[in-house]
């Protein structure tokens, strides 16, 4: 068996127990685990589907900015709640370490854990981006945040409202 | 070896004490004691929007400070203690609700996993159960033999600074949306339970200032912007002007005028703030077409009412001047534009307030003839029930692939959906202005999410928490944007334009927030128009 096929043959076990750790993140995990229908279960369906697009791009040894849509999504997530950097993107780390348990758990795979250099170093590669789309998604929140405090009320304090133009322009005289 | 060092990952970052995280040690409910952070509370209200609200007649909002919720002192007054005790007694006596919702809960669960705050954050106390739970644990104690007895066994708990300050916590992360209400066998309204919450924290000065500027500005000029009336006119006029350059129709919207038939009420926002502008186009543009005698107010400039969010004197107060305006105009009824909250309290508390509203005409179509039953006390029609006995009797001139560049779906905004069933009417004019799609079934209609940021949760500096509580109502956008490439959500609330224009440049920023009257508007053919081609409907700009 290759190391290709032994990743593909274990894939729901490996996924399952890498989402498993990821939920448990959540004092809530049980109710983010037992609940399938996505809409009911944002949170839980959100991590179930992108680790799941996560690591079979990382067995395809793809470009790493194959792994931006289900990464992205990912950290949208993590960085609005209350993480802190580290925590957010910790649980990508641990797929390392959950596919060299379940490969060496087997007598058959076993072998294969020491060739698994290069799907340990897509993790890496995939760590690094998510590190960036947290900041990414950091910066978002503030832009929001200036948008929302921009749009409106600078009609009341930016000359529409004739009172408040009537200061200006008194204050302007004064400091003359 | 392997698992070893999977759990050391789970050590090696950073731990601060967290709920979402479960960093801290899984613990009795009770004795998990609140942390606050910047990002995770509202501003406190300005010392002399408090001092200006307890001022006035019939309000009361005492203790007017500086205080801020990270301190471990919160200022309170020295008796503290008994005003919430006896607050709360005061309040079990005058509503019978809250007793019944204190007494008949009998921990189903039902509720637990319905609320968008729970299922974004995680945090136990977040379930309406356990939230509701926060108030009951006091109840019990204090109110109860059984509590008065056996204390902490009977789910009792004495009330504290901590308890108080889990009060703060947890009442402003629930937007009354009433989605757990639908779940609970009993019918127990859990946003009431969080009302009653506010209502006791007011009483030693806890609250937020996005709720009591608002409503302190609604006190003095009629509307949250503290919009004086020419600046509210010049406004609409404006508003009207940009109709003219798309249109080539010269609207002159009239305000104050007494003897109109149909007194205009629509929220403040949508005046002054996009996309909500675009909505106040449309009204602009259907009341011209339909040409109804009607008129704006520059007192009753707003539908909002804050005062839901604050006490039950306040939210009558500021729903009294609406009626208190229409009396003064003499106006027959009042139209109510796309407004969440204010159609709770229409529905659910204007008549034991202020109603019913005699002096009003039942609402009667002035062009269809159509009698508006169920406004029969209020005597306030909304919009769109409005809109959609027009366009049944053919009264519009629509042509509906003016929205052709729009492919919508539709947010049952949580008051309007659950507080006054408002659920047919605006897809029956979706139906006729616009190609849409539903989303999936247990996130609209009375089960819709709310858009995470109501009840005066809709400031800035609590961004992250309205993220991950919108993304229950952002996760269902997606899946229709993914599946019909979705780019408008319309929804009939002023809240939901502003908070879910955020949400949506957050999670799905291919997608755009619009009112249903602006789609209604664009697709309207207005007699004698010049209209161009406009690509965005009324949104284009025009030079």
């Amino acid at each position: 068996m290759t190391l290709e096929e032994a990743l593909h043959n274990n894939r729901y076990k490996i996924v399952d127990k890498w989402v498993a750790y990821t939920l448990a993140t959540y004092e809530a995990s049980q109710f983010f685990t037992r609940e399938k229908d996505s809409f009911a279960n944002p949170v839980g369906g959100t991590i179930r589907d992108s680790l799941k697009k996560i690591f079979s791009l990382l067995t395809q040894n793809v470009e790493v900015a194959s792994f931006k849509e289900p990464l992205s999504r990912l950290m949208h997530l993590r960085s609005v709640q209350e993480f802190s950097p580290s925590q957010a993107v910790a649980p990508l780390n641990a797929v390392k370490h959950i596919t060299r348990d379940v490969l060496a758990a087997d007598k058959e795979t076993k072998p294969l854990v020491s060739e698994l250099y290069d799907f340990e170093f897509s993790v890496d590669l995939a760590v690094l981006a998510a590190f960036d789309l947290y900041v990414e998604c950091r910066e978002k929140i503030y832009k929001i945040r200036v948008d929302e405090i921009r749009s409106g009320k600078q009609i009341l304090t930016d000359g529409a409202c004739p009172s408040r133009a009537l200061k200006n322009i008194a204050d302007t005289k004064r400091q003359k | 070896m392997a698992v070893a060092k999977l759990e050391q990952l789970s050590q090696s970052v950073v731990q601060d004490p967290s709920m979402a995280t479960g960093a801290v040690p899984a613990m009795d409910w009770m004795d998990i004691p609140v942390t606050f952070k910047p990002g995770n509370y509202a501003y406190p209200a300005k010392k002399d929007k408090v001092e200006y609200l307890d001022s006035q007649k019939g309000l009361h909002f005492p203790n007017a400070r500086e205080w801020s919720p990270e301190d471990d002192d919160w200022k309170l007054p020295e008796n503290w203690k008994e005003i919430i005790i006896d607050g709360l007694g005061e309040r079990l006596e005058k509503f019978r609700s809250l007793k019944i919702f204190m007494d008949c809960c009998v921990r189903c669960g039902a509720c637990a996993d319905k609320c968008h705050f729970y299922l974004g954050t995680g945090d136990p106390k977040n379930m309406p159960v356990l939230r509701a739970e926060l108030l009951r644990s006091v109840y019990r104690n204090d109110f109860t033999l059984a509590g008065k007895i056996l204390g902490k066994m009977a789910g009792g708990r004495e009330m504290t600074v901590g308890v108080l300050k889990e009060w703060f916590m947890y009442s402003y992360q629930c937007t009354e949306c009433r989605r757990c209400s639908v779940f609970c066998p009993y019918g127990i309204d859990t946003a009431e339970v969080t009302m009653m919450l506010r209502e006791l924290l007011h009483l030693v000065g806890i609250g937020i200032n996005w709720i009591l500027e608002p409503v302190s500005n609604s006190n003095r000029t009629g509307n949250h912007m503290g919009l004086q009336p020419h600046t509210f006119k010049d406004n609409v006029d404006f508003l009207a002007e940009d109709v003219e350059n798309l249109t080539g129709i010269k609207i002159e919207p009239t305000f104050n005028r007494k003897g109109a038939e149909i007194l205009f009420i629509t929220p403040s926002a949508d005046v002054f703030a996009e996309p909500g502008l675009y909505t106040a186009m449309g009204y602009l543009i259907l009341f011209e077409h339909i040409g109804i005698d009607y008129t704006w107010s520059t007192y009753a400039s707003e539908g909002g009412n804050f005062g839901l969010f604050t006490n039950n004197e306040a939210m009558k107060k500021l729903n009294a001047k609406m009626y208190a305006e229409a009396e003064r105009l003499g106006v027959k009824f009042i139209i109510g534009g796309e407004c969440g909250h204010m159609w709770r309290v229409l529905h659910q508390y204007m008549d034991t307030m202020n109603g019913p509203a005699d002096f009003l005409e039942l609402p009667r179509s002035p062009l269809t003839g159509t009698i508006f039953e169920n406004a029969a006390s209020t005597k306030m029609v909304h919009i769109s029930e409005f809109t959609a006995d027009l366009i049944k009797h053919g009264k519009l001139n629509l042509d509906k692939s003016r929205n052709s560049h729009v492919k919508a779906t539709y947010h049952d905004s949580c008051n309007p959906a659950r507080a006054m069933g408002l659920m047919d009417e605006p897809r029956y004019i979706l139906d006729h202005v616009v190609d849409w799609v539903e989303m999936p079934e247990n996130t609209i209609r009375e089960q819709t999410f709310c858009c995470g940021s109501g009840t005066g949760l809709n400031t800035d500096e609590i961004m992250e928490l309205r993220m991950r509580s919108g993304l229950p109502r952002a996760n269902a956008v997606k899946y229709v944007e993914d599946k019909h490439g979705v780019n408008m959500l319309s929804c009939v609330c002023a809240i939901d334009r502003a908070t879910l224009t955020s949400l949506m440049d957050y999670w799905n920023p291919n997608v755009g927030v619009c009112g249903i009257t602006e789609l209604v508007g664009n697709a309207i053919v207005l007699e004698g128009e010049t209209r161009g081609e406009l690509d965005e409907g009324l949104r284009t700009m025009v030079f």
